[in-house]
């Protein structure tokens, strides 16, 4: 599905001439994205600055994952806080410099703030002063991350301060959205700073194109992981994903395929066609199954058990049947309940014991769900079920080291979205803050992630990938 | 160090030609030619009879299309045994270590006693080939009885004219268009290695290398040549014993506008010959001949050519140590191949790095620094130049006499190559 504004906004001349002659259009960023398999560099010869408030916590490790990752490091830090950066730099051939040593041409293709030592409001203008300057020298496709902590025991007006993060992280994506740049908060427990590099990886990457304005919660809840790979994430590893005929199932199988999945794509047997097809490609299997049937479950752990069991399972089948409330007949709100949360409670529960341990287990939810929708109140009940559902299930599993999480798209650029009237569909898209529709690999990109041995921090969480529509706190 | 089967390969002795800069004196000759000229000086100086050679295993980089395998050429042009079988191997800039490597695996395996390794190349001869479209068009001239509707096809998918045309040759890396002075020119800033560094650790490689020829030390290691015109050249031609850091100083960059690199501190495109002998122990003592060194471990390593392209022996070196199981202090001599000079400083620098050495090598302490005085003790590749596949062969062949001579114990060798390939191998003098 092509979007004319972002296709128009890619001719340079279009983008001068609309902007010259003040036309109301907005012309959004096409995004950078990374389509091709994991790099041991995501962020190689990316210009990444760094800022910290006093008492930061996390800055040694911000500086080993950029020197891994390729960066090079432009370094707003007290002495203290910069010599962390010392040794990375000269071990990765990365040595950091001082912002001031970024050209005055020169874009920042990061901007990252480890805002752990902020204590109280005062504390926050150090944010401020950091971003202030630096905001408008963002480059197309920039990241911003904020480095916080988890509130647990914080005093209250600690908590107020980290709080006050997440606000400022969503406006920010708010504004940064038109040159295609993203803002995410990530939020480190005690005792999992060793989980944060996978998702630094993950969040300054242009694999996170479409996540924006949210924060993310890593903890050490689940089983942690021995230096979990950075490419080829997936060998050896047997992945189930239902729904994968096409659209988002069948970008996350081939995401998935290409880390070295052996993935069993499901789809019912009216879609053997492309099911089968899907799975010659990628070198995997076929299984035709209709979640709706009672004996799904029974016969998906039936084949995953004769594989020798399942490292990860994403639930992406679902359904819509759209009608107001008063309009609803019941069978339709039984059968969208039914589908996209009955038949995930029921498959997980029949799939349990061919869990691998350290599995990976990921849910769909929707920006329907978290924000609500006309005309979705089934849909909506079935996609927030699945928040709580992930929630409660990740405490269950996760002294096996299984994580369960959930991914909630916004508005993408699907075969159900492409059947929305129009005019709707023109403004569903420009609401997100980078003024655009995603795509399916997008939400792939982020299963992919949370599906990912890196991913060991986060668990019973909700992963909006929503390029930063959603309204609300 | 012996194989399981009590076997030990030895080196025995070793000649090059001398090494000139391409497009000069040995223009008219190619690999094979050159690689003709080494192999006979080495036979010369070692008194072997023709049919006890039984191998030949050779280097190149730029092999001659029509004939890759040059190592058996080189036998047949020499008239030696029909029987002295021969393999070309090649890879890059490490393939005169690969054909010494090779040959050493095969004399301790016990599959032969008496090999030739080496290797050459000769930048003044490399093809300029055709793009595959010219080729793929021309095909129906090439094959069968054409028509003229035949030629008019071809003329036909002959434009536009462009992409036609026989491309400049270069060395850039396939994976990343590269030129390998625009990688080690990003090494040079990553590393922050700087121009008067680099200035000068090629000016001493110069001093050194002048100092060695006034002094007559690679008498016995180069063998002069006549080139087709006649002329005799004895002695390598881009050694610079005038040179300064002030004089290097005036140079332009090479590879980028605000660079540190220049022809001065990179080494350059070179055409010449090494060829080592390398025996059985037993035979070597059996035929009267007095070996020099064995090669006690040698490692092959490859690094991301889109990160650092020539870090490879900040890796190969530590391994091919600890396959030897010796410590950088235990080393009397080093002898780096110097592809450029900010290369060098760069792989030096992380081996004295003991972050480096727990990031990459997974151990505490660092591999150590190296000394100055002991590190290429007669110049190297900025100095002598470097003809790709001869340069590993010229290291052995000087080191395995330093060690005769002076009386030291172990060197240390390290050589970079395209495609982000390292090598290190250790030499032991031999009692």
């Amino acid at each position: 599905m092509s979007d004319f504004l972002v296709e128009l906004g890619k001719n340079p001349r279009a983008r001068s001439l609309v902007q010259s002659l003040g036309l109301p259009i907005p012309l959004p960023q096409a995004l950078r994205r990374d389509r091709g398999p994991w790099r041991e560099r995501p962020l190689a010869d990316a210009r990444v600055a760094i800022g910290a408030a006093e008492g930061a916590q996390l800055t040694a490790v911000l500086a080993e994952v950029l020197g891994a990752a390729g960066a090079n490091s432009y370094l707003a830090l007290p002495a203290s806080l910069a010599s962390a950066f010392k040794a990375p730099g000269e071990t990765f051939g990365r040595p950091s410099r001082p912002l001031e040593a970024l050209a005055e041409k020169d874009r920042a293709d990061a901007l990252v703030f480890d805002a752990t030592g902020v204590k109280d409001t005062t504390g926050l203008r150090a944010l401020y002063d950091f971003f202030h300057p630096l905001v408008t020298r963002l480059g197309r496709s920039g990241r911003v991350v904020v480095l916080t902590r988890t509130s647990e025991g914080a005093s209250p007006e600690a908590a107020a301060a980290q709080s006050a993060l997440e606000g400022f992280v969503r406006s920010a994506a708010k504004e940064i959205g038109r040159v295609g740049a993203t803002a995410n908060l990530v939020i480190v427990s005690k005792g999992a700073e060793t989980r944060l590099a996978p998702v630094l990886r993950f969040v300054l990457s242009s694999r996170s194109a479409f996540v924006s304005g949210q924060p993310i919660t890593v903890t050490a809840r689940a089983r942690a992981i021995e230096e979990p790979p950075t490419v080829r994430a997936f060998e050896k590893k047997i992945a189930l994903v239902t729904g994968a005929a096409r659209g988002i199932g069948e970008a996350t199988a081939r995401a998935l395929a290409q880390e070295g999945a052996h993935v069993v794509c499901l789809d019912r047997p009216a879609d053997d066609g492309p099911t089968s097809q899907l799975a010659r490609s990628i070198d995997g299997a076929a299984l035709g199954a209709d979640m709706g049937d009672a004996d799904a479950p029974a016969k998906i752990a039936d084949f995953l058990r004769s594989l020798g069991g399942v490292d990860v399972v994403v639930h992406n089948a679902g359904i819509t049947r759209d009608k107001t409330l008063a309009r609803m007949k019941p069978e339709v709100w039984d059968q969208v309940l039914d589908i996209n949360l009955g038949a995930v409670i029921r498959t997980t529960a029949a799939i349990e014991p061919v869990l691998r341990d350290n599995a990976r287990i990921v849910c769909l939810s929707s920006i329907a769900g978290i924000a609500g929708n006309m005309g979705q109140t089934n849909y909506a009940a079935s996609k927030a079920g699945i928040v709580g559902f992930v929630r409660a299930k990740a405490e269950e599993l996760a002294g096996r080291g299984i994580t369960v999480n959930a991914v909630a798209p916004g508005f993408i650029e699907t075969r159900m979205t492409a059947a929305i009237p129009v005019a709707i569909r023109e403004v569903a898209r420009r609401l997100s803050a980078l003024g655009q529709g995603g795509q399916p690999e997008d939400v792939a990109q982020a299963i992919v992630f949370l599906a990912s041995p890196g991913a060991h921090g986060i668990t019973g969480r909700t992963l909006r990938v929503c390029g930063g529509a959603f309204v609300g706190a | 160090m012996q194989n399981k089967n009590g076997r030990r390969a030895v080196i025995v002795g070793g000649m090059r030609t001398p090494f000139v800069k391409a497009f000069s004196d040995f223009t008219k000759l190619d690999t094979i030619a050159l690689g003709v000229a080494a192999v006979a000086g080495l036979l010369k100086k070692t008194g072997l009879r023709h049919r006890d050679v039984e191998s030949i295993v050779w280097g190149g980089v730029i092999l001659p299309p029509t004939q890759p395998n040059i190592a058996r050429e080189i036998a047949l042009d020499l008239r030696l045994d029909p029987g002295c079988e021969g393999m070309t191997v090649t890879r890059a800039c490490a393939s005169g270590l690969q054909a010494i490597t090779v040959a050493a695996a095969e004399i301790e395996r016990g599959n032969v006693d008496v090999v030739i390794a080496g290797g050459s190349d000769s930048t003044s001869n490399a093809t300029i080939a055709l793009p595959p479209k010219v080729v793929h068009a021309l095909a129906p001239l090439a094959l069968g009885k054409p028509s003229p509707a035949d030629y008019l096809g071809v003329l036909s998918q002959l434009t536009p004219i462009s992409e036609i045309l026989p491309r400049q040759p270069k060395i850039a890396e396939r994976t990343t268009g590269e030129v390998m002075g625009e990688s080690a020119e990003r090494m040079a800033k990553r590393n922050e290695i700087t121009r008067e560094a680099q200035d000068e650790f090629a000016v001493r490689s110069h001093h050194r290398a002048a100092a060695a020829i006034a002094s007559g030390r690679f008498d016995d290691e180069i063998v002069p040549v006549q080139a087709p015109d006649g002329k005799w050249v004895h002695a390598d031609g881009l050694v610079r014993a005038d040179t300064s850091v002030e004089k290097l100083a005036k140079l332009r960059p090479a590879f980028a506008k605000d660079g540190t690199l220049t022809a001065g501190n990179s080494s350059a495109l070179t055409d010449g010959a090494a060829a080592v002998l390398i025996m059985s122990e037993e035979k070597a003592r059996a035929l009267g001949l007095k070996p020099l060194a064995t090669l006690s471990s040698w490692s092959y390593v490859g690094v991301d050519p889109a990160d650092q392209l020539l870090m490879g022996p900040a890796l190969a070196m530590p391994k091919a140590l600890d396959r030897a199981g010796l410590k950088l202090a235990d080393i009397d001599l080093v002898d780096m191949h110097e592809a450029f000079a900010a290369q060098v400083l760069s792989v030096l620098k992380m081996l004295g790095s003991s972050a480096f050495a727990r990031a990459r090598l997974g151990r505490d302490q660092a591999v150590g620094e190296i000394d100055p005085a002991r590190l290429n003790v007669y110049g190297g590749s900025l100095a002598l130049g470097h003809p790709f596949g001869a340069t590993g062969a010229r290291m052995v062949t000087t080191m395995a006499n330093e060690l005769a001579r002076t009386g030291k114990r172990t060197a240390l060798l390290g050589i970079c190559a395209a495609g982000g390939l390292g090598a290190g191998a250790v030499l032991q003098r031999v009692e």
